[in-house]
C-alpha cells in the first residue's frame, strides 16, 4: 500500500484514525491536542477529495478484500463521520487520559472502516474493531457500575457480531461471492439458505442499530460512558448499522414494523426516564426508529429521507448529549430529580442544548425539519397511513422530552442551589460547532440535498407542511404545561429486554451451584478413583525413569520455560479488560500490517 | 446579564398570554392555509393536527406513566439485588 500512496493523490479516512492515533501517547499537552485536532481536520479533507470508484483491493488466502469502494451513500456518510470526529476530538480534548482518545480515535476509524468495505469480511473486521474500541469509552469511567455496563456492551456486541458473522458465512457458501452487496429479506421468516443469510445478517446489523428487543445495550451503556465517550458513542454505533442495512437490505418489509415499534418504543421509554443521558439515550433508539423504517419502506425519497435524518442526528444527538454531559461534568450528576433552576449559572450550555432539542424535534428553521419530514412524507405518499400517523405521534413526544422534559427540568423546574458554571472553553466551541450545523442545515439544505444518494424531489418549507408541523409541536407543548404535574420524574429505572439476560444469568448462577457441588462431589471423586489413582501408580514408574535418564537434559529447558511463563503471567490478570485490550492491539496490528504491507 | 434577562422574562405573564395567541392563530390559519400534499382524511380537516399533536402529548404521557406504574419502573439498585 505504501508503494500505491506514492503514486496517488489520496488515503483511505480511516488511516488517519487508525495510524494517527498511534502517535497520541507519545505527544504532550498542547502539542497533542493540536495533533489531534489536526489528524481529525486530515481525515475529513481526505473525504473531500475522495473520487468515486473501488480502491485498495488485496487478495488474502482465497478471498479479495476492498478496503475502500466509494460511492455517493459511502461518501456522505464519511462526510458526516468525520465532521463528527472534528467535533467529537474539541470537545474531547481537554481530557488527559490517553486512553479515551485513542479508544475514540480507533472507534471512527473503525466506523469509516466499515462505510468504505467492498466485501463483508472488510466490514465484520472493522465492525469488531469498533465494538472493542468502543467499549473502552464505557470503562474509563473508571466506576463499578460502567464495568458491569461495559461487559454487558461487549457481550450483546459479541453475540450480534457472531450472528452477523455466521450470515456472512452462509452467504459466502450459498453465492461463493463475499462482496457487500443488495441482500434485501421478505417476509418475518427465512424459507431457504439464501433467505437465511440474508435474515442472520440483518439480524445482526439491527442489534447494532438497537431495534427492541436487541436494542437494550444502548441505554444500559451511554449513560455509563464517560462525559465526552457518549458523545463519539451517540453518533457512530447506530448509524454505522443504519448505513449498513441501507447497503444490504433496502426494501426489507420487517423494516418498517420494527422501525415503527421502535420510535414508539424509545418515546414510552423516555417518559419513564430519570437520567438525562439515558433519556436521551432512549431518543436515539426512537430517531433510529424512523430510519430503520425508512429503509424497510425502500423508496428513493425515503432512503434520502434515511440518509439526509442520520446526517442530522448525528449533528443534534452529539449536541444534545454534550449539552447534558457538561451538566454531568459542571454538578456530577445528570439525574432530573437532582437537578433544577441552572439557568442562572448555565444559560449557555441550556441555549445550546435547547438548539439541540428544537433541532430532534423537527422545528421548522431546525436541521430535524428537512431530514424527518422527508422520510415521513415518502410513508405518507406510499399510503401507508398507520406508520405515517405513529411516526407523527413519536415526534410529538420526541419535542414532549427532548425538546421540552430535559431543559425544564435541568434549567428551570425546582430549583436545588446546586454551584454550577459553564464548562470549558473546548467544550463550549464545540456545542456551538454543533449549534450552528444545527440552524445551517435547516436553513440552507440545499447543500445537503446535493450530497444524497438519489435526486431529490422534495421542498420541506412548503405551507401547508409548515403549518402542520408547526400545529403538532406548539400543542404538544400546550399538552406539556398542562400535565406538567403528571410529568414529575421519578427517581426509578425502566426495566427493558436486558432483563431476561440479566436475570437469566443470576438464574443460571443459582441453577449451577448446586450442579457445580455434585460435580466436585462425585464426578470429581469418580474421577480420582478410576483415573487419576491408575495414573499416579504409572507416573510413579516413569519418574523413576525420568529422575534417572532424562532429567539432567530437561533441566535447562525447564528453567528456561519457567523463566518465560513468569514473564507471561503478568500478562495473564484473570481480568476481561485487559484480554480485551489485547484483542484489540491484535486487531490493529492486524490492520497496520495489511495496509502496509504491499 | 443580557442572556439572563431575556431567558427570565420568557418566562412572564405576557409571554404566556402571547404562547396562547399564537395557538389560536394557528388553528385560524390553518382554515384558509393552501393543501397541496393531501395523503389522508386527516389533511383535510383544519386544526387537525393540532388537536392530533394535544391528544398525542397527553395520550404519551398517560399511557407510559400507566405502563411504567404497571411494574416497569424499578428502584434503583433493582438488578444489584
Amino acid at each position: 500500500m505504501i508503494s500505491e500512496i506514492a503514486n496517488i493523490q489520496f488515503l483511505h479516512p480511516s488511516v488517519f484514525y487508525i495510524l494517527g492515533g498511534l502517535l497520541i501517547p507519545f505527544l504532550k499537552g498542547r502539542v497533542k491536542q493540536g495533533y489531534m485536532l489536526f489528524v481529525s481536520l486530515l481525515a475529513f479533507f481526505a473525504v473531500v477529495n475522495l473520487p468515486y470508484g473501488t480502491f485498495g483491493a488485496y487478495e488474502f488466502l482465497s478471498w479479495k478484500l476492498t478496503f475502500l469502494e466509494v460511492d455517493k451513500l459511502s461518501k456522505v456518510f464519511a462526510y458526516i463521520f468525520t465532521i463528527m470526529g472534528v467535533i467529537g476530538v474539541i470537545y474531547s480534548i481537554h481530557v488527559k487520559n490517553d486512553g479515551e482518545h485513542f479508544s475514540a480515535f480507533y472507534y471512527v476509524g473503525g466506523s469509516l472502516g466499515v462505510i468504505f468495505a467492498g466485501d463483508f469480511l472488510t466490514l465484520f473486521l472493522f465492525w469488531e474493531m469498533m465494538a472493542f474500541s468502543s467499549v473502552f469509552l464505557i470503562w474509563f469511567r473508571k466506576s463499578k457500575s460502567s464495568l458491569d455496563s461495559g461487559f454487558r456492551y461487549l457481550l450483546w456486541h459479541v453475540a450480534g457480531g457472531l450472528i452477523l458473522l455466521a450470515g456472512i458465512m452462509l452467504q459466502y457458501s450459498v453465492s461463493g461471492d463475499l462482496s457487500v452487496q443488495y441482500l434485501p429479506f421478505h417476509g418475518w421468516w427465512p424459507t431457504d439458505l439464501q433467505s437465511l443469510a440474508s435474515f442472520l445478517i440483518v439480524i445482526g446489523f439491527i442489534v447494532n442499530a438497537a431495534v427492541p428487543p436487541f436494542g437494550a445495550w444502548l441505554p444500559d451503556a451511554y449513560p455509563a460512558a464517560t462525559v465526552t465517550g457518549a458523545v463519539f458513542m451517540s453518533a457512530f454505533t447506530t448509524k454505522t448499522a443504519v448505513y449498513a442495512l441501507i447497503r444490504v437490505c433496502a426494501g426489507s418489509e420487517m423494516l418498517i414494523v420494527l422501525g415503527v415499534v421502535m420510535a414508539i418504543y424509545g418515546v414510552v421509554y423516555a417518559v419513564l426516564e430519570n437520567d438525562a443521558r439515558r433519556l436521551l439515550a432512549y431518543h436515539i433508539i426512537s430517531q433510529v426508529g424512523y430510519m430503520v423504517a425508512g429503509v424497510g419502506l425502500g423508496t428513493p425519497m425515503a432512503i434520502n429521507g434515511v440518509v439526509a435524518h442520520a446526517f442530522c442526528h448525528i449533528l443534534y444527538k452529539s449536541l444534545l448529549f454534550m449539552g447534558t454531559g457538561s451538566v454531568l461534568y459542571v454538578t456530577g450528576t445528570a439525574k432530573l430529580t437532582e437537578l433544577g433552576g441552572l439557568y442562572k449559572t448555565m444559560p449557555r450550555t441550556m441555549i445550546y442544548t435547547v438548539i439541540g432539542g428544537l433541532s430532534i424535534s423537527a422545528f421548522p428553521l431546525f436541521s430535524g425539519f428537512v431530514s424527518k419530514s422527508m422520510t415521513v412524507t415518502a410513508f405518507g405518499e406510499a399510503h401507508l397511513t398507520w406508520a405515517f400517523m405513529a411516526l407523527m405521534l413519536a415526534s410529538a413526544g420526541t419535542f414532549l422530552h427532548t425538546g421540552l422534559k430535559v431543559p425544564y427540568f435541568i434549567w428551570f423546574g425546582k430549583d436545588q442551589g446546586l454551584k454550577a458554571k459553564e464548562p470549558p472553553w473546548n467544550m463550549e466551541l464545540a456545542m456551538g460547532i454543533g449549534a450552528l450545523f444545527c440552524i445551517g442545515l435547516g436553513i440552507f439544505y440545499k447543500p445537503l440535498y446535493a450530497l444524497l444518494p438519489h435526486a431529490v424531489h422534495f421542498e420541506p418549507y412548503t405551507a401547508y407542511h409548515t403549518w402542520e408541523t408547526l400545529q403538532v409541536l406548539l400543542f404538544t407543548q400546550l399538552g406539556f404545561f398542562l400535565l406538567l404535574k403528571k410529568l414529575w420524574c421519578e427517581d426509578t429505572i425502566s426495566l427493558d429486554t436486558d432483563w431476561f439476560p440479566r436475570k437469566g444469568a443470576k438464574a443460571f448462577m443459582w441453577i449451577t451451584k448446586p450442579l457445580a457441588k455434585i460435580e466436585y462431589k462425585f464426578v470429581g471423586e469418580i474421577y480420582e478413583f478410576i483415573i487419576q489413582k491408575p495414573i499416579m501408580g504409572t507416573a510413579k514408574v516413569f519418574k523413576i525413569i525420568d529422575t534417572v535418564v532424562v532429567d539432567g537434559a530437561m533441566n535447562g529447558l525447564g528453567k528456561l520455560t519457567l523463566a518465560w511463563s513468569r514473564k507471561i503471567q503478568n500478562a495473564q490478570s484473570g481480568q476481561i479488560q485487559h484480554y480485551a485490550m489485547y484483542m484489540v492491539a491484535g486487531f490493529i496490528a492486524l490492520i497496520i500490517v495489511i495496509m502496509v504491507l504491499p | 446579564m443580557k442572556l439572563l434577562d431575556l431567558i427570565q422574562f420568557l418566562s412572564t405573564k405576557t409571554v404566556k398570554k402571547i404562547a396562547y395567541s399564537v395557538l389560536v392563530l394557528l388553528i385560524a390559519v390553518d382554515f384558509i392555509i393552501p393543501r397541496h400534499e393531501i395523503h389522508f382524511f386527516g389533511d383535510k380537516i383544519p386544526g387537525f393536527w393540532s388537536l392530533f399533536g394535544f391528544i398525542a402529548c397527553v395520550l404519551i404521557i398517560i399511557v407510559s406513566k400507566w405502563i411504567g406504574h404497571m411494574g416497569l419502573m424499578k428502584d434503583e439498585n433493582y438488578y444489584d439485588k
